[in-house]
Order: structure tokens, then sequence, then C-alpha cells
């Protein structure tokens, strides 16, 4: 489990990849481009704490499957409301 | 039995590390208040002490029973007051504003102060009895949820005192219930009432669900749970997200009346519908967190009394399984009458369907139980039969609410009104049965068997008198007082049945309490056919339950030496740090204190906003509540973990970790709630033409940095406790610590200079949504520096080293304030 040096790699990727997505931000993307691009970027980083900083990816299965509920839950709450008003 | 500080020096916090000290002996007269609130062998059943102290699951659960009791007789004198203003077809008993908050408070009171916390109470008794525990995993926590439970219904009491309570229906729909149309204080009273409430059902769902999933007997497995533990597994799970968003819903609507923000009211969004979304998307499972508890028990009760298990009792556990999932894909059903799209619409109705399939299923496993077994017409029998009969009503006539086009014709009337009391009181019902049913378990006595018959027969009568002439009067508009008077004669009889019903409830409670002294005295089993392991223990069961370890490993439940137990099918474990001598603290001052302090400050922030005395009261409640929670922290309270156990699907993780894990899924919605609505207003809005509210993304991406940087430090902490460095643990929280607060400067600063560009909370729902999200995620960073600030002295004591566990659970907490701001950075600063 103690791994620094996993653990420095991973903090400086994340460090990378914040930066990335106001450097994105600032390119002429398309907006869509520029929002699937910068979320994803965000979903990368959030799987990297989660499954690292977390220790999600050594813990029982079961675990993941309880905070993916919770994700799910608030998912279905959002697109499903916003859907609503389309 | 139970954990004394004062002889027992080995007992450490669960938190790790904490040798307790002995107390110093007070002197006379500083100690007469001390010792009442300090804790030794728990105090017998009279003594007063006994019940603001305990932590016991058996004492936490009749204190629930008895104050619901409490909360029926509140709501029940509202809702008498209601039917003697609806005798007559024009308002002449209460003013408009006083019926419109008799209404509002009877629902509320009711759904959550009453059927929820009824159902608690037996859950707290039975589940632990019937899993074969000594007690739920943190039983702190369990006393706290009951006291803030109890002090959140006091608040809502308070709250009529306060220019009047709140005015706008249960369901609490906006626009209404923005200060422009219910300015007096007690309806934020009572908003923060609920929210206090709700907090208590978070914490009690963490408790539960650990205690479920983690501490169950050799070889009770899942699948041979007993149905009624089934149906709270199930409710808590629902408790756990459905709560979640009501807690989002609830913050929200406390800041547009407190902070000034304009979620609710902004023009050019779909504010109100905002409301109906987050409230339903809770409300709808809440039918299911109320009625299951209820259903668990009837089908324990059916099992009993026909003496036979339950045919399908597969299936039954399947059908359970199917609505708690399908009870979050329902919610836009309660909204037929807004603007929401056909396509949508369509989809909820086909949902809507669905769900009432597996209900289906469990009645008639209920009623082909009854035509394979022999019935014994029991009052607790009695009470489950009736409340099959009745739902087997409310049922039907909720499908008719189901379709759409007769949604627009019914919604708003008075079938409404039946139809959901018809499948409430019939929750009611079942649990009164349950009452009887585990009376003498709780007591040791039975009831008076002739009066616990007479008040069915009073009850079910009352019940229909009251309710079905409303199904006739449909078109009585809903939550008015005035009606077409060719319908008084309906309203008279259900006026009539109310009594009846009053009547009958007090029938059930004066029994219960002449039975304490009364009652003849009762063996471990007074039912014949009840096999459930509650009854396989003396009535009432002793402190810690069992005489030895219960196990059903051989196919029934036996009690085995604990030295002796074999592992087939169970998960061992090394007795945990905080055990000695298999014995367990049973009392704590604590959560009480912390729900004093809790309710003090809920009560000044109700006020706040107008300054006055409400500013001082605040400050006494926020301090309190601070120095309750570090003597809750300090505090030494033993708990064992049981060796052995059947833990799947949480075999590998222990008891404190799957609690913050269970936690954090159920933050994850209350923020999910939050970006939710932000990115329904904005789609409401226009996602292109809405406007970020910084200026600039670089302080933004800064505290990103820093965020991940002070995530890295407590990873680094937690390695450096791993390898027994005192130093490095010291350093890597010192650092999150300072990082923390440089966090909060950095944002503090952004918003200063914000306000200096005139946009505040209320400017418009852009600014709105950006300070009360990012307020949200700033209020878990402050939390965590508390947490750190109470880690840091102690590491320096070297706490740490033998058990790094709690710098583990700090880190899941700080790692998931983290991983929020990850997405609330591009949300609000890029895109």
């Amino acid at each position: 489990m103690a791994n620094t040096k996993l653990y420095t790699v991973i903090y400086v990727v994340l460090f990378v990849f914040a930066t990335a997505q106001v450097a994105i931000e600032g390119m002429s993307l398309g907006f869509e481009l520029a929002v699937g691009l910068i979320i994803g970027l965000s979903v990368v980083k959030a799987v990297l704490v989660a499954g690292y900083y977390q220790h999600l990816f050594t813990e029982p299965r079961s675990v993941t499957y309880v905070v993916l509920s919770g994700l799910l839950t608030a998912l279905a709450l959002t697109f499903a409301a916003s859907y609503s008003i389309t | 039995m139970s954990d004394d500080r004062s002889t027992d020096e080995s007992a450490v916090q669960p938190d790790g590390g904490h040798a307790s000290r002995p107390l110093a002996e007070p002197t006379s007269k500083q100690s007469t208040l001390r010792r009442f609130f300090t804790r030794d062998d728990l105090p017998p059943y009279g003594a007063l002490r006994r019940w603001l102290l305990t932590t016991n699951h058996k004492d936490v659960g009749v204190l629930y029973v008895v104050t619901a009791l409490l909360f029926l007789v509140f709501g029940g004198v509202l809702a008498l007051l209601m039917r003697i203003e609806l005798l007559t077809p024009v308002g002449d008993f209460l003013s408009a504003d006083g019926y419109n908050q008799t209404v509002s408070t009877h629902g509320l009171i009711m759904v959550f102060w009453f059927l929820s916390p009824f159902a608690f109470g037996f859950a707290n008794y039975i589940v632990p009895l019937q899993i074969g525990a000594k007690d739920l995993a943190f039983p702190r926590l369990n006393a706290l949820s009951y006291w803030l439970y109890l002090f959140s219904g006091i608040l809502l009491g308070l709250s009529f005192f306060q220019g009047g309570s709140f005015s706008g229906g249960w369901t609490m729909y906006a626009p209404l219930s923005v200060p422009n149309y219910m300015p007096q204080i007690g309806s934020t009273t009572t908003i923060l009432a609920l929210t206090l409430f709700v907090i208590s059902v978070t914490v009690s769902s963490v408790n539960f669900l650990t205690t479920m999933h983690r501490m169950r007997a050799p070889g009770l497995t899942l699948r041979r749970m007993p149905l009624f533990t089934w149906s709270i597994l199930l409710t808590v799970w629902m408790m756990l997200f459905a709560f979640a968003a009501l807690l989002a819903a609830l913050l929200i609507l406390s800041s547009d009346r407190i902070l000034g923000t304009t979620y609710f009211t902004a023009e050019g969004t779909p504010g109100s519908l905002l409301w109906t979304h987050l409230f339903w998307f809770f409300g709808h499972p809440e039918v299911y967190i109320v009625f299951f508890p209820a259903l668990g028990a009837m089908a324990e009760m059916f099992q009993t009394f026909t003496g036979r298990r339950l045919v399908g009792r597969k299936w039954f556990i399947v059908s359970m399984l199917l609505v708690a999932l399908q009870s979050f894909l329902v919610w836009m059903h309660h909204m037929f009458l807004t603007s929401i799209n056909l396509q949508i619409k369509t989809l909820f109705m086909i949902t809507t369907i669905g769900i009432s399939l597996p209900f289906d299923l469990m009645v008639f496993s209920l009623i082909y139980t009854m035509v394979k077994g022999r019935l014994r017409f029991t009052t607790p029998f009695l009470f489950a039969f009736g409340s099959l009969f009745v739902f087997i009503i409310g049922g039907i006539t909720g499908v008719f609410l189901g379709a759409v086009v007769l949604d627009y014709q019914l919604r708003g009337t008075y079938w409404v009104v039946a139809h959901f009391h018809y499948v409430m009181v019939s929750g009611v019902m079942a649990l009164v049965g349950a009452l009887y049913y585990w009376y003498p378990k709780l007591t040791g006595r039975m009831y008076n068997r002739r009066l616990g018959k007479l008040s069915f027969w009073l009850f079910f009568a009352g019940f229909n008198l009251l309710y079905f002439p409303m199904f006739i009067a449909w078109e009585t508009p809903r939550r008015v007082f005035d009606y077409p008077a060719e319908l008084t004669g309906f309203h008279q009889l259900a006026t009539v049945g109310g009594f009846l019903l009053g009547f009958a409830f007090l029938l059930v409670i004066w029994n219960c309490y002449r039975s304490l002294w009364d009652g003849e005295t009762v063996s471990s089993n007074p039912w014949a056919h009840a096999t459930t392991a509650e009854w396989a223990i003396p009535s009432p069961p002793p402190l810690e339950n069992f005489p030895g370890m219960p196990s059903y490993e051989s196919g029934s439940l036996d009690f085995l030496d604990r030295e002796t137990a074999s592992t087939d099918g169970g998960t061992v474990t090394k007795p945990t740090p905080s055990s000695h001598d298999g014995h367990d603290s049973h009392a704590s001052p604590w959560p009480l204190g912390i729900s004093i302090g809790s309710f003090v400050l809920f009560l000044g922030l109700s006020g706040v906003a107008t300054g006055g005395i409400y500013v001082p009261i605040t400050i006494v409640g926020g301090g309190l509540l601070a120095v309750t929670l570090l003597g809750f922290g300090l505090e030494s309270f033993s708990v064992t973990e049981p060796a052995v156990a059947e833990r799947w699907p949480f075999a590998g993780i222990e008891n404190g970790k799957l609690g913050v894990w269970i936690f954090l899924a159920s933050d994850i919605v209350l923020f999910g709630a939050f970006v939710g609505s932000y990115v329904f207003l904005r789609a409401g809005y226009g996602w292109e033409a809405w406007k970020i509210v910084p200026h600039n993304p670089i302080p933004g991406l800064i505290n990103t940095y820093i965020l991940l940087t002070s995530s890295f430090c407590v990873v680094l902490a937690l390695v450096a406790a791993q390898k027994g460095r005192r130093w490095g643990v010291v350093a890597g929280l010192t650092t999150t610590l300072l990082l923390g607060i440089a966090f909060l400067i950095n944002k503090g600063i952004e918003w200063i200079e914000l306000f200096h560009h005139n946009i505040w909370l209320s400017t418009d729902v852009q600014a709105s949504t950006f300070f009360l999200t990012t307020g949200l995620h700033g209020l878990h960073v402050v939390l965590g520096l508390v947490i750190v600030l109470y880690m840091i002295p102690r590491a320096l004591n070297g706490a740490y080293l033998d058990d790094e566990r709690p710098v583990e659970y700090f880190g899941l907490y700080w790692h998931f304030v983290d991983i929020v701001w990850l997405f609330l950075f591009p949300l609000f600063y890029i895109l």
C-alpha cells in the first residue's frame, strides 16, 4: 500500500491535467469538444484520486459499487430532470 | 456490565490510541451535575439518568417508540383541528393561515416525526436481536440519531411561537416557501428542524447499514435473514440516498430564506420546478421508506400467526429489492401537472405501472400464506390483516394517479388525500400490530387482550369512516378549508371517523401503559410459532442480549461458547484494540450534548438574518456544539467488533472504514444534487447564455493545485503512519492544515473581490449557484480542517503509529472533498 513513488507520479499527473483543463479553455476548440475534453479530464483525475489515494482499486469491489450507486443516483436525477425541460 | 472509566483503563477509543485517563474525583458541590452526567454502570430503568445517557440499542429503541407516539398525539390533535374545521363547508373555526399551518405541520409531523421513527424504534430494538449482534456498530451514533430526532421535533414545535409555523403544505412547494410569500421566522425554523431531522436520519442510515452488513451471526446469510430485518436493510439503503437529495433541497431553501440566494425564485429559470424535482426524487422513495418496515413487520406477523413460512419468501424479498430500486425511477409521476415534457411523463407513467407489479406479488404472497396456514386472530394479526386489506385499496386507487390523463383530473383533490392515507395509515396499522406483537419482548408482559381487540375494531372502523368518504367526496379541493356544500355530509362522517380513530390510538397507548403493571408476565416466546432470534432469549433481553455467540451454522439458532466458535461461513477478524474483557460501553453524555448544541445553533440560525437575540443564540449554539463534539472525540468509549460474523459483501473492510464509505456515498448524492441543480437551472436558462461568475479561472486553478497538494500530503501522512514515523505523520497533517487554510484564504479573496464588483449571493441565479455550491464545498474544507486540528496534537503523542486507521479514514474524507472540487472547478470557472 505504501508506495510513495506511485503516489508522487499520480500527483504530478493530476497537476498537469488541471493545468491542461485551463489551457483547453484558452484554445479555440468547439464548445462541445472543449466541454467533453475538460469533463473527461476531471473524470480521469477523480478516478486516479479514488483509485489510488482512496485505495478503491485495492478495496473489496463492493465498496466501489457503493460509491457508484451514489454516483448513479446523482446522475439519474441530473440528467432526467434536465431532459424533462427540453 | 458497562464500561467504567474509573476502573478500566484499558479502554481505548475506536479512533485509535487514546488511552482513557481516570477522572479526578469530583468535589461535593461541583459534582452533583457532573456525577449525573459521568458514565459508570448503566443505571436502572427507573432512573432518568439512564435514559439520558444510554447508548444501548434496546433503550434507544424504546425511546424512539415512546417519542414517536408523543409526536403521533401532536400530529393527531392537528388532524382533529382540521376535521373540526371541515365539519362545515366554510371557514369558521380556524383562521386561514392557522388552517394552512395545521395542514402543513400535520403532514410534516406524521410523515417525518411519527411514522419512520416509530418503525425505527422497532428496528433499533429488534434488528440487532434478529441478526445476533450485541448492539449496533456505532452505539453512540445511534444515541445521537435519537437525540437529534427529538430536538428537531422540539424545534418544529417552537416554530409556532415565532410568528407562525410553515404554512405551505408538507411538500413545501416553491416559490410559496420563500420569504416573499412566507416571511415569518417560524417557517425558516420548520425547514431547519427538518434539516436537523435529515442529519439524524443520515447518521442512523450509516449505522444500520454497517451493522447489518458486518455484524450478522455466523451462518446468517442475507438469504436467511428474517423478513423484518430485510425490510429495514432495504429501507435504510433507500434512506441513505433519498434523504441526501432532500438535504440538498432543504439547504438550498434555507439559503434562499437566510442568505438571500435566488434558486427558487429567479426569473428566466425553472426554479419552482427544481424544487419539485429535488423534493419528489426524495419523496417517492419516502413512500416505501415509510411503508417497508410495516411490510416487514406484517410478513413476520403473518408467518407467526398462520404458523407457516411465507409462501414465495424468496420472491417476496426479490420484490422488495425491485421496489427499492424502482422507487428512484418514478418520481416525476408527482409532476404530471407541471410543464415537463410529454415524453418524460409517458416514460414515468410506464415506470409507475412497473413498480406496482412487485407489490402485486407481495400481496399475493401474504394472501396465499393465509390460505395455506391456520389463522390465529390475535390482536397483532388483526392489525396486520387489516393493514393488508386497506393497503390493497390504497394501492389500487394509486394506480389511477399513475396514469397521466387521470392524474390531470384527480391531482389536487381529495382522491389523493384518501389514497395517500389508505397507503400511509395502512403502514401505521401494521406498525400498531407490531407494537402489540413485540410488546411482550420489550416489557416482559402481555398486553390486555380484550382491550387489544377492541382497539383494533375501533381503529379499523374509525379509519374507514375517516378516509373512505374522501373517495366519494373526491372533488373537494386539497388543502383548502371550503368545499362544495353538497359534500358536507361526507366530511361530517369523516370527522366522526377521525375522532373514532383518535380514540382508538389513545386506547392502544393506554393498553400498553397499563399493561406495564397489570399485564401477565410472559416467557421468552409467548407466540407458539414465532421463530426469529429475538424469541429465543428472555423478555426483556439482558443488556448484551445473548448467553453465548449466536450461530446459524447448524441450520438453526445455537448459542456457542465464544472460544470454540468455528469459522465456517464467517470471517475471522482479530479483536479490535478497543475490546476489553468482551464488555462494551453502554452510556455517554455526549450524544445528548451535541444534540442540544445543534438545537440551539439551528434555533439561532432561524432568525439570524433578522439580528437581535438570534445572533448570540447562534454563537452560543455553535460554541456548545464545538465543545460537545470535542468531548465526544476525546471520550473513551469501548465497542467490540464480533470476532466471527457473516459479512458478505463487505468482509474485507472494517466497520469504521465501511461507515466512512457509506457516509461518503450519501455525500456524493448531496453534492450531486447541488451540481444537478446547477445543470438543471443552466439548461433551463440556456447553457451558453449562462455567464460564468468568476472573472478569472486562475484563483480556481490555484485552489485546485492547493487541494491536490493537500491530498498528496494526507497520503504521505498515511505512509508515514504505516512506517511508524511520528514526525512524518505530523508533517503531513500540518501541511494539510496549512494548505486547507490557504485554500480558504484564496477563496475568501476571490469572494471579496466579487463583492467589490457588487456581485452578491442574491444578485442573480448564476451568482447564487456559484456562491452556494462552492460555499458548501468550503464548509466541507472547514470541517476537514477541524478534524486535522484535532488529529495533530494526537499525532505528536504518537497516537497513529500503532493504529493508522484514523489517518486513513480522514484521508477518505479529504480526498472526497478534493474530488468534488475537481468537478466544481471546470463547471464554475471554465465552462
